[in-house]
């Protein structure tokens, strides 16, 4: 005590040092974020190769901006949302349709203008929603993943079910987006319907699952341990693919395909957000801006083999020919997913 | 000498409102999630979870995941524990960095090591194959055994250290006593050694359920979606679910799991070292 008193330091001052230091310390995330040209963005984790190699370099060059982006399900990145509305600090979203419908319930987002982001009069009339609370930037489409050592492609949805491929199959948890569409070929082929009625037909898609079950090796949620046991051949089949991930896999040499089965395929519902109150709004809507425009939505189309949403782009994934292509009821969805995760984990349940 | 010992308490005010504002406000705030309606005050979620086969399945499925990884790793560490009293000089060393190294290596690398080598065509079905033991790969990953070895792989060294610990300090003259007095190897052991070193096997042994009744990434990672635990139950109704109170609810089971296990072996440790 005597030689703090020497060095001229007394309980008073420590104490008020102490405050302001705390202060200081409290206060140091706002007053950075304030001058900072960072921005976060929340994307799914199948993002992560191309929000690297192709978004943050151009965003910097591009916008000035520097991006940390949260690769992970679109429900944690709505969980996320919801758990910070009060304080945002993700500026924008990018995450699937059924999702986004939720989060506009929710109140969490602001919406997309042609003032703020004129590219987007350049997308097709489908790829807006809700007059603007998001757009779909790119889609993918999806169909079964196959390991190419192990079959020589998947002709049809029913292989899944065949009793050949016993323990060789997974299948995404309804947790999952990709999830719905093993739920809706299950529904297709349990009713015997066309899929704009199949996709109503819940109780035919559970029991048809049901009868799944001997040829689950498992059910994931974590999508990339599902697809390296694929590469690895550990199964044979992997339901719900897209090719943003199946096709640039087998471009790098790995012994993987993505089939598109004659029932039909899948587009995949990938949206872009503002998030309401967010940080840096100006940079935000001049990133969904730059993701909207012709630069971006060539190079992502390319890289991840998937359909750009800005007519006069000519690039990305060629569609196969002579198979249909559904896209669900997604207010549908999102009304009743919630009932259906309980019911598929206990049905799915061992 | 009062004044002074208060004095020193108070050292501990800064440690208890750390905990209390990161850990126990949380935490309480949790618990009233659980038991708040719009009506106020309720029992409902706890006992609609109770209600549900489904969420009693998987509570038992965890309580039986954490006894065996429990007794797995107790098997492992025990004799292991012993071998490392003994050892000296760099042969210590070497065990002891064995111990403690693993542990600075994350869980996801550990549990992602594991379901690579329960793999179909892994290390340990080819081994099986060349041994002659099996004709064809056996069905090990997304298996209940598989999770029950991986786990206790990664708590080891929570049991193992503990009774490291109390074997250290054993009196060896004990045993020896036993022995002249005619004591056999199994006598000696029930009656003498291994009543002295309970209370490291309780401490080990608490510390590894506590965390195997709460592990979340290692099943995730080793058995997948279809044979969830408590932690899996709680994510899925946080983030996927957005149910908030039924994610409290369980918590605040595998809460009152955890304490019920910490208290019960602080018992049994200070009864133990009464009784030796």
């Amino acid at each position: 005590m005597t030689q703090i008193q020497k060095a001229g330091l007394t309980r008073r001052s420590l104490l008020r040092t102490s405050a302001l230091a705390a202060v200081g310390t409290l206060a140091a995330p706002s007053i950075l974020r304030a001058q900072s040209s960072e921005i976060v963005i929340g994307c799914a984790g199948s993002h992560t190769a191309w929000m690297e190699q192709i978004v943050v370099p151009h965003m910097k060059e591009a916008i000035g901006a520097d991006i940390l982006f949260e690769g992970t399900k679109s429900s944690v990145n709505l969980e996320k949302m919801a758990s910070n509305k009060d304080a945002p600090y993700l500026s924008v979203v990018q995450m699937d349709d059924p999702v986004m419908i939720q989060a506009v319930e929710a109140d969490l987002l602001t919406p997309i203008t042609p003032d703020a982001v004129p590219n987007m009069t350049d997308l097709r009339a489908d790829a807006v929603h809700m007059d603007g609370m998001w757009c779909n930037y790119v889609q993918p489409w999806a169909g079964v993943a196959y390991n190419t050592d192990y079959a020589e492609g998947v002709p049809s949805w029913e292989a899944l079910w065949a009793p050949e491929n016993a323990g060789q199959v997974i299948i995404p948890s309804l947790q999952n987006t990709e999830g719905m569409w093993t739920m809706f070929v299950a529904a297709m082929l349990g009713s015997g319907k066309p899929f704009s009625e199949a996709q109503y037909e819940v109780d035919a898609a559970f029991a048809k699952l049901e009868e799944l079950k001997p040829n689950l090796l498992s059910v994931y949620t974590t999508m990339s341990q599902a697809f390296n046991l694929l590469e690895q051949g550990e199964i044979s089949m992997l339901a719900g693919n897209f090719s943003s991930y199946t096709l640039p896999r087998k471009a790098e040499g790995v012994p993987v395909d993505l089939a598109a089965p004659k029932e039909g395929i899948f587009a995949m519902p990938s949206g872009i957000c503002l998030v309401k109150g967010g940080p840096n709004p100006e940079l935000a809507q001049a990133y969904v801006n730059e993701m909207l425009g012709e630069t971006m939505q060539a190079a992502i189309a390319d890289f991840a083999s998937s359909v750009p949403a800005n007519t006069t782009v000519k690039a990305g994934a060629v569609i196969p020919d002579g198979v249909p292509i559904y896209s669900p009821d997604w207010a549908f969805v999102a009304e009743n997913r919630r009932a259906w995760i309980e019911r598929f984990d206990k049905l799915m349940a061992l | 000498m009062t004044a002074r010992i208060d004095r020193i308490a108070l050292l501990a005010v800064p440690g208890l409102a750390y905990l209390a504002v990161i850990y126990a406000l949380p935490l309480l705030m949790l618990l009233a999630k659980s038991v708040q309606t719009a009506e106020g005050f309720s029992l409902a979620e706890y006992r609609a979870f109770f209600a549900d086969e489904y969420n009693l399945r998987v509570l038992w499925r965890t309580l039986r995941v954490a006894a065996l990884t429990t007794l797995l790793a107790l098997a492992i560490a025990y004799p292991t524990a012993f071998v490392m009293s003994r050892a000296k000089g760099p042969w210590l060393t070497v065990f002891l960095v064995a111990m403690v190294l693993p542990m600075s290596l994350g869980v996801v690398v550990k549990a992602f090591a594991w379901s690579i080598l329960f793999r179909a065509n892994g290390f340990i079905n080819t081994s099986l194959q060349w041994i002659g033991l099996t004709e064809k790969p056996v069905r090990m990953l997304f298996t209940e055994t598989a999770l029950v070895i991986g786990a206790a792989n990664v708590f080891l060294p929570f049991m193992v250290l503990p009774i490291y610990a109390v074997v250290r300090q054993l009196d060896r003259g004990l045993p020896e006593a036993a022995v002249s007095l005619g004591a056999g190897p199994f006598f000696r052991f029930f009656n003498v050694t291994l009543p002295l070193t309970l209370p490291g096997v309780v401490a080990g042994s608490a510390f590894t359920f506590s965390m195997a009744i709460s592990m979340y990434v290692i099943p995730s990672l080793i058995v997948g979606e279809r044979q969830q635990t408590l932690s899996m139950l709680i994510a899925r109704s946080f983030l996927y679910l957005r149910n908030e109170p039924l994610g409290s609810t369980i918590s605040a089971v595998l809460l009152a799991i955890a304490i019920f296990v910490v208290v019960f072996s602080s018992w049994l440790a200070r009864r133990l070292g009464a009784r030796t």
